[in-house]
């Protein structure tokens, strides 16, 4: 199970994104920053619910919240689609 | 053109959205990234009690063509990488949409369940291997296991077999933190307990019965270890698929018996030949866009999870954007037209300036989204109208915080 890839697009097994979670990261951010779990070209939409799942649950989450963690593009993008000439 | 509306998604939600506010004169836009009308309708395909088959796809195509009819801008294999207040939607060819109001209508993606050799070719989610097959046509294998056991794996592994695969079973996936109560046998049977009218076997409906009149646990303990058929399909609750196995593409996967709440039994496995493995997790709002634009969300699990905070009208607390469709909360095609109706309707309140003149209108479009929500013979989540006041009471608690401020 530990092998087990979670971020397909990255290739980030279970046991890389357990171990960063034990040294301390809490949000999908913290995680994909020191893994690239959801850094890939579908950009989370397959890991990102099975992150969050491995994150410790926090205390006091408001019931209405802003959500974090989300960037535009929310799809790939080729770069000339970004600058308009 | 000057839009009233971009509407993104051309799904049920979305095209119905389209349809009703092009009748009251509205110019609107809806964008798509796939290239065809129709959104998740194109798959659907089943048999519903008394009323017979559903056939997402001509549904589809009788909606795209009213909405042509009204004047309605399609924009296909246009993916909209991000929306700005209030507002702009920037798609990937250059083009940036400008219009007052926004409606969500994106749906939802598949939650995956990660099993050892989940990445091996051949494996897909269960809604990948509709898409292949009731849309592209091809079947997504000749021996097809289905892991997860839920209304959208049951309808799909019907769909399988008239398309003429072989659908071997369907299995459990193994307890993790990402299967949760999917991997638990009791939770299945209480689910069938509230499907048992719709049964298609007798067996399934006397398990389901049984569920009822009995302690699940014990039902659980009673159901037969090389499962029970449905349309010679066999649904083994009590058998778990731990491994799939193959070098360049599936070949086998290792099948465990578990207890009775789920835990693998590892002295007692056996091995299928399969070259397809579909997964189904269930699905999850699909509202990055919304989180972009900074709209507060609310996690209800009995709508699927987080989701973008809305009152019962479909707007959002930002002015001019609204939601309709899966985006909302997991539900049925019809529950996402009736939706989409009641949205556009809101949205033309408030393009007239008028929402008193509207309100008659809104509130009988309220109504019929509950009625088409107690008539659908199929829910997602069997506390979906506990969600839907859940939602409710959030806004009306986020609105009054507000005014106080």
């Amino acid at each position: 199970m530990d092998e087990m890839i979670i971020c397909r697009c990255e290739e980030i097994p279970l046991k890389t994104i357990r171990k960063t979670v034990q040294e301390g990261a809490c949000t999908i951010r913290e995680v994909k920053l020191q893994t690239r779990a959801g850094m890939g070209i579908c950009q989370g939409r397959t890991c990102r619910p099975l992150v969050e799942k491995l994150l410790p649950s926090e205390k006091e989450q408001a019931a209405v919240y802003q959500i974090s963690g989300y960037r535009l593009p929310v799809r790939p993008l080729l770069l000339q689609d970004f600058f308009k000439e | 053109m000057q839009n009233d509306l971009i509407i993104i998604g051309a799904g049920p939600a979305g095209l119905s959205a389209a349809i009703q506010a092009a009748s009251y004169g509205a110019k609107v836009t809806v964008v798509d990234e796939t290239p065809y009308p129709g959104g998740k309708l194109l798959g659907q395909l089943y048999e519903e009690p008394k009323k017979g088959m559903w056939i997402g796809g001509e549904i589809a195509k009788k909606l795209y063509s009213q909405a042509v009819d009204l004047g309605v801008t399609f924009l296909f294999e246009r993916e909209v990488w991000s929306i700005f207040p209030t507002w702009k939607v920037s798609l990937n060819n250059h083009q940036d949409l400008r219009a007052p109001n926004v409606l969500l209508a994106t749906g939802a993606a598949e939650r995956p369940i990660p099993i050892p050799g989940w990445t091996i070719p051949g494996v897909m989610a269960v809604g990948a291997a509709q898409v292949l097959c009731n849309l592209q046509r091809v079947r997504p294998g000749k021996r097809v296991l289905i892991v997860g056991v839920d209304i959208l794996s049951l309808t799909i592994a019907r769909e399988l077999q008239w398309a003429g695969v072989d659908v071997v079973g369907m299995v459990l996936p193994p307890p993790s933190p990402f299967s949760g109560q999917k991997a638990d046998p009791r939770f299945h049977l209480a689910a069938l307990s509230n499907m048992s009218h719709l049964a298609p076997s007798p067996i399934l409906r006397m398990a389901g019965n049984l569920a009822k009149a009995v302690p699940v646990n014990q039902a659980a303990r009673f159901y037969p270890r090389k499962g029970v058929k449905i349309w010679d399909i066999p649904l083994m609750l009590r058998k778990a698929a731990i491994e799939i196995q193959g070098r360049d593409e599936v070949e086998r996967v290792i099948l465990a018996d578990v207890t009775v709440e789920g835990e693998i039994l590892n002295h007692q496995t056996q091995s299928i030949e399969v070259d397809c493995v579909c997964i189904s997790g269930g699905l999850y709002p699909l509202a990055e866009l919304a989180a972009l634009a900074g709209c507060p969300f609310v996690n209800l699990p009995e709508l699927g999870g987080q989701i973008p905070l809305h009152s019962a009208q479909l707007e959002t607390l930002l002015p001019g954007l609204y939601v309709a469709g899966n985006i909302t909360g997991i539900e049925g095609a019809k529950v996402a037209m009736a939706q989409g109706e009641l949205a556009a309707l809101s949205i033309i309140g408030r393009l007239q300036n008028n929402l008193e003149k509207m309100a008659p209108l809104i509130e009988e479009a309220m109504q019929k989204v509950k009625r088409v929500r107690e008539e659908a013979s199929i829910s997602f989540h069997p506390e979906i109208v506990l969600g839907r006041r859940k939602m409710q009471a959030l806004w009306e608690e986020t609105l009054t915080s507000q005014s106080a401020q």
